[in-house]
């Protein structure tokens, strides 16, 4: 514990001298760097020390003028969620020393520095609290923290838009959290996790689904994810992926928590958790593949992986529920170290985005293109990145889903209910894998590969050092999984031990297909660099010119007749057409000699148009209706308070 | 028997229905003076009072000197400097400001005997009732009255309101001077503000009608 301590410290003095020193700006961002960083090693050291060698769970508690216990506790679960908490945004500070540049915003960058380590102190808080106070404070801390990294740029309208939409959320969300608390106490009577576990079924799920709803608004389930293709945008690179990649996963950790607290049998906690996996995952790549703006459709991935990880999740509980020790099993590893790789791979295309958008300064895709040649480590990062998110061998990502299939081809022995939703969670795994890579060629096809688009693309330059040194660290981290997955699939699986059901459960038998695969995998990297090494030794000495692509003997060919990111996600957006609006402006041929044509489109998110429609409008004219009664006369508001006081003198 | 604390009592409700009906700014701040120092005294005529210990003394003292002197003057030369116009300006009416006095009595005997605090001495419950009517009087002089000097005024009644409910109310005397002590602090600092504010009002609007603050709404 006193490691973990010294960690938070480290990184709260980083965080706050920086407030101190920002007159001095490169000195103010090296310390603050520098200590976040070390702050973050010994913790994320700790927590993975912890997790291999199956440490007791250690608690702490401090108590505050006889009103509440502040506890912590560290167990596999925590320790799980601790290594990303701390890795992550380690990697995050070094890309941001030369992401932030801007000596005129020096106290600007100050105040980024300081709630970005307060960011980290709270999710490290989260996934530590153990008791439902601790865990609404250190849930409010990183709410708020997270809100002030997000309007960082508070000088655009756009911004503040995206941070209002953030707050509205995240505070909504966090309501349906206490609602979910307090209903909770209300029948244990004790703040302690202890107790959770005794209430009985039905107020179990009525929990469960105000936590669910809560904590899914934080992650990004599909119908609350609305927040997420405005904030992530707006947000510093660093930030967003900090948020998308370990933050939106306290939404995930707050679900897995209180579903082992609460140790519920119904198989409905399952059902329920496979639907919204199914309906994120689909939804949420669609509108990846629809969007081109590249943070946007970025962000809109993160809701796909959400969907997986609870189609994970989903089938575990499913499992645990039936009494099927391996799916349970698998289904809760797959979606756990889907979380772990989620965030490495995430953070990992954010910032590479970011890169791009340094660089640039324009994240539309359809302005960018080539950028392979001009950036070469941003690029090939941002690629392996691509292969590890679409789940694809020999990187992290087919790992864990790989696991999640494991354990769903298991629930089809089930009857029922069950054993359609396991199946549908197999083919909905299967349609979000094609469609996340349609999704990412697009991504690496439209802004990497081709002829430039624009002259802003055209005089890209590599970014700085740091933030090349920051990707290849990600990306680096992606193939080291993919290929020696052994230790962090055997940690997964350590953590599902905190399941009843699956405490005994050895995966011995299942361990030597690891070892295959880290076979192949390496077999294939070894392919991979026999064949590169060969085609540099056969071209040794030969002649190599190049030239344009060929036109289909068109002699005058633009750029601008490259296949557009727009025109490859058409077929496969009008496909989904009920569930995403296409809004299409096109001014049409109808004269011999056509004059100048125009063609725009625009998606429209089916759930933001339906919030807009059924609860935004409604309220805003219902508040209309009450406008009145703020009339800014003073003496009146005081008679208010004067009524309000008799009424209740009076009557309670 | 009359005890002394009685006549005290009847001396601040005879304040209150005073301040309610006065028409006068002058007369409204040497009022809040003459009650402030009875309000201060009350806890030492109590027949549940305690030995006197030198802290207490120098507490009350203080306390008079604060309420009884430093912020009656800090109002009354906010309203030779400040206060163009001496007249109150009232929303509601006087008479229909006493009445309402009046029936905030009633309204407090009501509410004493509804609380139905059943450990609460005899004397005490005149005191709660009387600590009740100035917070409401406070409160209906801050919603009945248009100048901001009057609203400062409102304030400082309900302070000494609650100041008589606490001492009607606790049981162990040591806290509740802690708590009256950083409450008097306050109170001192926002009659502090109240005089920057008023200046500000003034010069923007050049007038103190509160009235004029509802322009800054959105």
């Amino acid at each position: 514990m006193n490691i973990f301590f010294l960690a938070l410290l480290l990184i709260g003095v980083g965080g706050t001298q920086a407030l101190a020193t920002f007159r001095l700006y490169s000195l103010m961002k090296a310390g603050a760097v520098l200590a976040i960083i070390a702050g973050c090693s010994f913790g994320a050291y700790d927590a993975a020390a912890r997790l291999l060698q199956h440490a007791e769970p250690v608690i702490y508690n401090h108590s505050w003028l006889h009103i509440f216990t502040f506890s912590l506790k560290i167990d596999a679960v925590s320790a799980f969620f601790l290594v990303p908490v701390f890795a992550i945004p380690a990697v995050g500070a070094l890309y941001s020393f030369q992401y932030l540049h801007d000596a005129k915003r020096a106290a600007g960058t100050a105040i980024n520095y300081f709630f970005y380590a307060l960011l980290i102190i709270s999710m490290a808080l989260v996934v530590c609290a153990n008791n439902l106070i601790s865990f609404a404070l250190a849930w409010e801390l990183m709410s708020v923290s997270s809100f002030f990294l997000v309007i960082y740029d508070v000088h655009k309208k756009a911004t503040r838009g995206a941070g209002y939409i953030y707050f509205i959320f995240t505070q909504a969300g966090a309501l349906f959290i206490f609602a979910g608390f307090g209903f909770l106490y209300s029948h244990t009577g004790t703040f302690g996790f202890e107790a959770l576990a005794s209430i009985p079924d039905s107020a179990k799920l009525i929990a469960f689904i105000l936590i669910l709803i809560g904590c899914g608004s934080k992650a990004g389930i599909m119908p609350l994810h609305i927040w997420l293709p405005y904030a992530h945008p707006a947000a510093p690179s660093h930030v967003s992926a900090v948020m998308s990649g370990v933050m939106i996963k306290m939404g995930i950790y707050g679900i897995v928590r209180f579903y082992l607290l609460l140790e519920p049998t119904s198989v409905v906690f399952g059902q329920i958790v496979i639907v919204l996996g199914i309906s994120s995952g689909i939804l949420g790549v669609v509108y990846a593949i629809g969007k081109q703006d590249i943070k946007k459709m970025l962000a809109y991935s993160s809701v796909e992986n959400i969907g997986i990880i609870l189609l994970g999740l989903g089938v575990g509980m499913l499992g645990a529920a039936s009494g099927n020790k391996t799916m349970a099993a698998f289904g809760f590893a797959g979606g756990l170290l889907h979380v772990f790789n989620h965030s490495i791979f995430k953070s990992l295309l954010f910032m590479g985005a970011g890169s791009v958008l340094h660089q640039t300064k324009t994240g539309a895709s359809n302005e960018l293109g080539g950028l392979m040649k001009t950036m070469p480590v941003t690029g090939r990062s941002l690629l392996i990145g691509s292969i590890s998110i679409s789940g694809l061998p020999p990187f992290n990502g087919f790992i864990s889903e790989f696991l999640i299939y494991y354990g769903a081809i298991h629930g089809l022995s089930l009857h029922g209910a069950s054993f359609v939703l396991s199946a549908l969670a197999i083919i909905a795994l299967a349609v979000i894998g094609a469609l996340a890579g349609a999704a990412f060629t697009k991504f690496i096809g439209v802004v990497f590969l081709g002829e430039p688009r624009t002259d802003k693309a055209a005089k890209a330059s590599e970014a700085g050092i740091l933030m090349g040194t920051a990707l290849s660290v990600l990306a680096a981290s992606c193939l080291i999984i993919g290929v020696w997955p052994y230790h962090f699939v055997q940690a997964a699986f350590l953590v599902t031990q905190a399941i009843p059901l699956v405490s005994d459960y050895t995966t011995a038998e299942f361990m030597p297909l690891m070892t295959n695969i880290s076979r192949t995998a390496a077999l294939f990297i070894l392919l991979f660099i026999i064949v590169t090494v060969l085609r540099k030794i056969f071209y040794i000495g030969k002649e190599v010119t190049k030239s344009g692509t060929w036109g289909c003997g068109f002699t005058q060919p633009t750029v601008r007749m490259q296949y557009t990111g727009t025109s490859y996600a058409d077929s496969i957006v009008d496909f989904f057409r009920p569930f995403i609006r296409v809004q299409k402006n096109y001014s049409g041929i109808n004269k011999i000699f056509p004059g100048k044509t125009t063609y725009s489109s625009h998606t429209h998110d089916t759930s933001e148009i339906g919030l807009n429609i059924f609860v935004v409008r409604p309220v805003l004219y219902l508040l209309s209706k009450l406008r009145w009664i703020q009339h800014g006369n003073i003496q009146l508001y005081i008679g208010y308070i004067v009524l309000a006081i008799v009424v209740m003198l009076i009557f309670l | 028997m009359i005890h002394i604390s009685n006549i005290f009592l009847a001396l601040i409700l005879l304040s209150v229905l005073l301040s309610l009906r006065s028409n006068r700014l002058m007369a409204l701040v040497k009022l809040m003076a003459f009650q402030g120092i009875i309000v201060s005294a009350v806890p030492l005529v109590l027949d549940t009072a305690h030995g006197l210990t030198f802290n207490l003394i120098m507490f009350f003292l203080l306390l008079i000197l604060v309420k009884g002197l430093v912020i009656p003057g800090m109002m009354s030369i906010a309203v030779n400097k400040v206060v163009a116009s001496r007249e109150i300006e009232p929303i509601i009416g006087y008479h229909a400001s006493l009445f309402a006095g009046l029936i905030m009595i009633i309204f407090s005997v009501y509410i004493t005997n509804h609380l139905n605090l059943a450990s609460l001495p005899a004397s005490h419950k005149l005191l709660l009732v009387t600590g009740i009517t100035t917070m409401g009087a406070g409160l209906i002089l801050l919603m009945a009255r248009r100048k901001a000097i009057t609203q400062v005024i409102g304030y400082l009644m309900m302070e000494n309101g609650i100041y008589l409910i606490g001492t009607a109310l606790a049981k162990e005397v040591h806290t509740q001077y802690v708590v009256e002590f950083a409450v008097l602090l306050d109170l001192l600092v926002a009659v502090l503000v109240m005089g920057i504010v008023l200046n500000d009002i003034n010069h923007t609007f050049d007038d103190v009608d509160t009235a004029l603050l509802g322009q800054l709404k959105d």
